[in-house]
C-alpha cells in the first residue's frame, strides 16, 4: 500500500489529519488540470474544492491503485461537467467522462513529476502532441479534434494511437511504472 | 479479427483511453475491452501515458487570484472536514490558514494577558500592596492595548470587512477603521523606516501617516488614525527616519480603496 492508500484508509475512518496531508500532496494537480482544462482561475478553484469535499464526503470512490492517477481523472471528469454546462453543443458531441473507478487492473506510473512529463511531451511529433493535449485537455471528441485541426478522423486516431505509445515510451525511460 | 478491422479498434481504444470519445463509441468501446484481450492490452498499454498527462498540468500553486487564494481553498475545504471529523482526528500543525499578520497581531493580544498574569503571580503579597496603585495603571492601559488589539484581529478576519490586495499584503477596512496587513517585508536601509500615506476623497495629494518597521518576520499589522471611509488611496514608502512629508522613494504599493 503506498502513502496515498494509506491516508486514504484513514480518511475512510473520518481523520482529518489524513485529509490534509492528501490535500497537501495533490492540489496542484487537480487545480492544475482544472485550470488547463477551463481557463479560468475562479473556475479551476470551484473544481479543487469540489474534488476534495468529494474524496472526504465519498472515499470510498478511491479503492486501490495509484491514486494520483485516480484523483487526476475525477479532476478531469469534474472539470468536463462545467465544459459540458457551458457548452451549446449537443452532449453527444462532448466525450464522455474518463473511468474513474475502472475494473480494469490499474497501472499508472510511479513517481511522476509535472517536468518530466512536459519534457516527454516535448519530444512528441508536434502533431501527436498537439492531438493528444487538445484531446485531453480540451474535453473535445476525436470527430472534433478532427474538425478543429483540418485533419481526416482515421489519421487523428492514428496519431492519437501512436503519441501515446511514445509518450509511455518517453516516459518509460525515466520513471517506472 | 483481420489486421484492418484490429487497426481500427486499437486506434479507437486509444482514443477512448485518452477520454476523447463521445458516449455511445465510448459504450462500444467499454463492452469490446470486456472481452478482446488484445485491445485490453492495449488500453492497459496506454492509460498510464493518459494519466501521466495530468501531471503535465500541475500547478506550482493553487490560487492566482491574490497572495492568499490558494490557502482560502483550504480553509473552506478543512472548515468543512474538521467539522465532520472523528473525534480526536486533529490536523496536523500546519501553516497559516490565517495570513501571517492575523497570527502576529493575535500573539500581541496573548503576550499583553501573559504579562500582566505573570507579573501579578510573581508579586508576593507586600510587594502587591505596595504595587497595587501602579499594576492597576499598568493594567488599564493594558486593557485599552489588549481591546485595541482584540478589534484589530477582529477586523482583519471579519468576513464582512474591506480587503483591497496588493502583491505582499492588503489594506483591510471594516467600518471607519484601516489597517494596512504586509508580510515579507524587507527591512529598510539604515536609517530609514516604512512611511504610510493617505489620500482623502476628493484630495489632489496623498497626507503623511504613521511610520513603521517590520518584525523580523517581516510581518507589519498597521492601524491608520483615519477616518477609513475618507479615504480614497493608501500608499507605503520608504522614507527617512522620522518620516516625511511628501513621498520621497517610489511606493512600495498604491491601493485604490474609495
Amino acid at each position: 500500500m503506498d502513502d496515498a492508500s494509506a491516508l486514504m484508509a484513514r480518511v475512510r475512518k473520518r481523520d482529518a489529519a489524513a485529509f490534509e496531508e492528501i490535500y497537501d500532496a495533490y492540489h496542484r494537480l487537480v487545480y492544475g488540470v482544472a485550470l488547463r482544462m477551463l481557463d479560468d482561475v475562479s473556475a479551476a478553484e470551484d473544481v479543487t474544492q469540489a474534488v476534495f469535499l468529494k474524496v472526504w464526503s465519498s472515499p470510498e470512490g478511491f479503492t486501490s491503485g495509484n491514486f494520483g492517477a485516480w484523483i487526476g481523472r475525477v479532476a478531469r471528469n469534474r472539470a468536463l461537467d462545467i465544459i459540458r454546462s457551458r457548452a451549446a453543443r449537443p452532449t453527444s458531441e462532448l466525450p464522455e467522462a474518463m473511468p474513474a473507478e475502472d475494473a480494469l487492473e490499474d497501472v499508472a506510473f510511479a513517481n511522476l513529476d509535472a517536468e518530466k512529463v512536459r519534457r516527454a511531451l516535448a519530444r512528441l511529433p508536434a502533431e501527436q502532441r498537439d492531438l493528444i493535449e487538445l484531446g485531453f485537455f480540451g474535453g473535445i471528441t476525436h470527430e472534433e479534434l478532427a474538425r478543429r485541426t483540418s485533419t481526416p478522423l482515421g489519421t487523428v486516431k492514428t496519431r492519437i494511437r501512436s503519441g501515446l505509445h511514445r509518450l509511455r515510451s518517453e516516459l518509460n525511460g525515466v520513471v517506472t511504472i | 479479427m483481420n489486421s484492418a478491422h484490429n487497426d481500427e479498434l486499437m486506434d479507437l481504444t486509444a482514443a477512448y483511453a485518452l477520454g476523447a470519445l463521445p458516449p455511445q463509441d465510448a459504450a462500444i468501446v467499454r463492452d469490446h475491452l470486456r472481452t478482446c484481450a488484445e485491445c485490453r492490452a492495449e488500453y492497459d498499454a496506454l492509460r498510464p501515458a493518459v494519466d501521466a498527462l495530468a501531471q503535465s498540468a500541475q500547478a506550482c500553486r493553487t490560487g492566482e487570484n491574490g497572495p492568499h487564494a490558494s490557502d482560502l481553498i483550504k480553509a473552506r475545504v478543512m472548515r468543512t472536514v474538521r467539522q465532520e471529523a472523528a473525534p480526536g482526528s486533529t490536523s496536523r500543525p500546519r501553516p497559516m490558514l490565517w495570513p501571517a499578520y492575523v497570527v502576529a497581531a493575535a500573539s500581541v493580544v496573548l503576550a499583553i494577558g501573559t504579562a500582566v498574569a505573570n507579573s501579578i503571580l510573581s508579586s508576593n503579597l507586600h510587594q502587591a500592596q505596595s504595587q497595587i496603585a501602579l499594576l492597576s495603571g499598568e493594567l488599564q492601559v493594558a486593557n485599552r492595548n489588549a481591546a485595541v488589539q482584540r478589534q484589530m484581529v477582529a477586523d482583519l478576519m471579519s468576513k464582512d470587512a474591506q480587503r483591497f490586495a496588493f502583491s505582499d499584503g492588503e489594506v483591510v477596512r471594516r467600518g471607519d477603521r484601516m489597517y494596512i496587513a504586509m508580510h515579507a517585508m524587507h527591512p529598510p536601509p539604515k536609517g530609514h523606516v516604512y512611511q504610510a500615506w493617505t489620500e482623502e476623497n476628493g484630495a489632489k495629494t496623498m497626507a503623511p501617516s504613521v511610520t513603521f518597521m517590520p518584525d523580523r518576520t517581516g510581518v507589519a499589522v498597521i492601524s491608520l488614525p483615519v477616518n477609513a471611509s475618507a479615504i480614497q488611496y493608501v500608499a507605503v514608502s520608504v522614507e527617512p527616519e522620522g518620516g516625511s512629508k511628501q513621498p520621497t522613494t517610489k511606493p512600495e504599493f498604491v491601493v485604490k480603496t474609495g
